[in-house]
């Protein structure tokens, strides 16, 4: 019976990042969500688990405040969840978040056969953490992909690189990140959330873990850029189509 | 100084990495270093285009991936502590760089657009992308060495020197991964490139159906442009070929004219064409927020857009 963990990220939503006069972000409006592809990462480990047997564990590492996150998760199928919480885990960087999940994963969950993570975090999208925790537990990965299963002990994956697939075999326990076309994430009901209410969830704090290591990157700054347009709005009759198309000359683009 | 290290993949794009590896070992007066994968031909002709050294990595055998290399690497990099390293933004290099990053304690900067050395802190400040492409992010690197992936196209080939001298070293060998590939199956470039193309008409969700993906491309015909997708397109309808996507994890396009056909305009695919001279959009929702990133918008059905669009573009 095989365990799943599936790695998500509890990210701000960019549709909702504003920019400011200044040119910095606007953050004060913003919403919360579990991240777009993680998504597809929680959906695998469940499908892989309701195939196969065995459980599936979500796990992240995030501010306090993610608790709606954790309860998405369970909602979306998790049997358990493990959320490693501080108020100081907003804006850790990729090195420090693989190596928080590698210690946990290592000391807490020690037995598992396969670690889902989403393509790239929403916000980040640095496509580290999970290539980067595979190195820290000394597992074999594979990156990038779209097709999995688990057969006779053995991941077999479909991995898409820049000229084709290729297929891929490897021991387990291993890690993968997988793509989002990998599998369509469901939407959770009105049952699921309230089951999701009663699966457990084990919370653990900064200081019940090895001090954390120094960001290997340190940011500078982060500004907002900048898109500037004329933003002009045309009707869709015959008049309009044809100032459209004027326009359109004008710019000279096109003859 | 002891350096600054390009992992080369394909040919295009080590000559990308050592036009920017070039520009910044002569800024810091250090060696430039390629690893590169058997071939001693290709060696010399990165050492024309500006390596001082190629390191040559044994062959691999069918069933291995580049990231056998990995512990290579690893040991030559713990030996020799570059300033720098720098991989190639595709998918094997990006999977390699994160490993290596993990291994030598090291940071990392994903998918890097610029890349300079700041004499004041004798660091390179690199900059990439964040929440979808609404923000950009300056990073250092505290650790060494530095490292970054780097996307196709964000620099110029380096140019070649006739008859450049450099050494060429042989590495051992190493053991085989515990990953290995039963079978590759090689896909047909079918397309264009997209990059290249002045004018794109840019497929989004808004499109109904496979069929209907003609309408968009009559219109890239009148207008003697190519078609160009949004990601869901691609990869959830796989109505037109990858390479055709543009965005934050597609590709990066300056055409002279975008113009997106029930496209909703979210970050991430936006990032991707933000410099193209002129930004079109036919769109039904007059919220979409496409019209804030365009210069000329349409609030209509593409399906009653679209053939009026080539009617008038016709006469
Ligand atoms: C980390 C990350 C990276 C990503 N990278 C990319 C990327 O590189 N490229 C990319 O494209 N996406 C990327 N995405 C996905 C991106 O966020 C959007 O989901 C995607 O671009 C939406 O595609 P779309 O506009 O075709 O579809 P939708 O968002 O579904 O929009 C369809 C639009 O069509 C309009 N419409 C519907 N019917 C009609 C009609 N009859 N006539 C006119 N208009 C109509 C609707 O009003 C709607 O606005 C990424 C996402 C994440 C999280
Ligand atoms: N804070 C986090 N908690 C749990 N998983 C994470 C976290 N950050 C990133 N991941 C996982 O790692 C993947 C890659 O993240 P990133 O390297 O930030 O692009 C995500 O898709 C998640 O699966």
């Amino acid at each position: 019976m095989p365990a799943i963990i599936a790695c998500f990220k509890w990210v701000v939503d960019e549709a909702y990042v504003r920019r400011m006069a200044s040119g910095e972000l606007d953050f004060s409006s913003v919403d919360y969500k579990i991240g777009e592809y993680d998504r597809n990462a929680i959906e695998e480990a469940v499908r892989l688990k309701e195939t196969l047997g065995g459980s599936a564990i979500g796990i992240t590492v995030s501010v306090p405040e993610a608790t709606k996150g954790v309860k998405d998760a369970l909602s979306r199928g998790c049997d358990q969840a493990c959320f490693i919480a501080d108020s100081s885990f907003g804006n850790l960087e990729p090195s420090q978040t693989a190596a928080i999940l590698a210690e946990v994963i290592h000391s807490r969950i020690q037995s598992f056969d396969l670690i889902i993570c989403g393509e790239g975090s929403s916000d980040l999208y640095a496509q580290q953490v999970g290539p980067r925790l595979s190195e820290k537990l000394g597992i074999p990965s594979v990156s990038f992909v779209q097709k999995l299963s688990i057969e006779g002990g053995k991941l077999l994956a479909e991995r898409r690189v820049e000229e084709g697939i290729e297929v891929i075999a490897a021991p387990l326990p291993a890690l993968v990140t997988v793509l989002p076309d990998i599998n369509v994430p469901r939407i959770p009901g009105v049952k699921d959330t309230l089951m999701a209410s009663k699966k457990p969830v084990v919370t653990i704090k900064k200081d019940e873990l090895q001090p954390l290591g120094e960001a290997c990157l340190q940011t500078l700054s982060i500004t907002a850029s900048r898109i500037e347009r004329t933003c002009e709005r045309f009707g869709t009759n015959a008049a309009e189509i044809s100032r459209f198309v004027g326009s359109l000359r004008k710019t000279g683009v096109i003859r | 100084m002891a350096g600054i290290w390009i992992i080369a993949e394909n040919r295009e794009q080590t000559l990308e990495l050592l036009r920017i590896g070039g520009e910044l070992s002569t800024k810091t007066g250090t060696r430039l270093s390629v690893f590169l994968s058997q071939d001693r031909e290709r060696a010399r002709d990165y050492i024309e285009c500006g390596a001082d050294e190629v390191f040559i990595l044994p062959p691999l055998t069918e069933d291995q991936s580049l990231d056998a290399y990995i512990p290579r690497i690893i040991v030559e990099a713990q030996q020799d502590v570059p300033d720098l390293i720098l991989i190639p933004a595709t998918a094997r290099g990006k999977d390699m760089a994160a490993r290596i990053a993990a291994r030598i304690d090291t940071g990392l900067c994903s998918s890097c657009m610029a890349l300079t050395f700041d004499d004041n802190h004798a660091s390179f400040v690199m900059e990439r992308l964040a929440y979808g492409g609404a923000a950009v992010q300056k990073v250092v690197c505290t650790t060494r060495p530095a490292m970054a992936t780097i996307p196709p196209r964000t620099y110029e080939p380096a140019d070649a020197v006739k008859g450049r001298q450099g050494q060429i070293i042989n590495l051992p060998a190493h053991s085989p991964s515990t990953v290995k590939i039963l079978e590759k199956k090689v896909k047909e470039r079918e397309s264009k490139d997209i990059t290249e193309s002045r004018l794109l008409v840019c497929v989004g969700r808004g499109v109904e159906k496979k069929e209907d993906v003609a309408l968009a491309r009559q219109l890239a015909d009148v207008l003697h442009g190519e078609l160009a997708c949004t990601r869901p397109i691609a990869e959830e309808y796989h109505w037109l070929a990858e390479e055709l996507c543009i965005g934050l994890s597609g590709a990066q396009v300056e055409p002279d004219l975008y113009l997106g056909l029930g496209v909703s305009g979210q970050v991430q695919h936006v990032t991707g064409f933000r410099n193209a001279k002129v930004i079109a959009a036919v769109n039904k929702d007059e919220n979409a927020p496409i019209f804030k990133a365009a210069d000329f918008g349409i609030v209509g059905d593409l399906y009653d857009v679209v053939p009026k669009l080539i009617a008038e573009l016709k006469k």
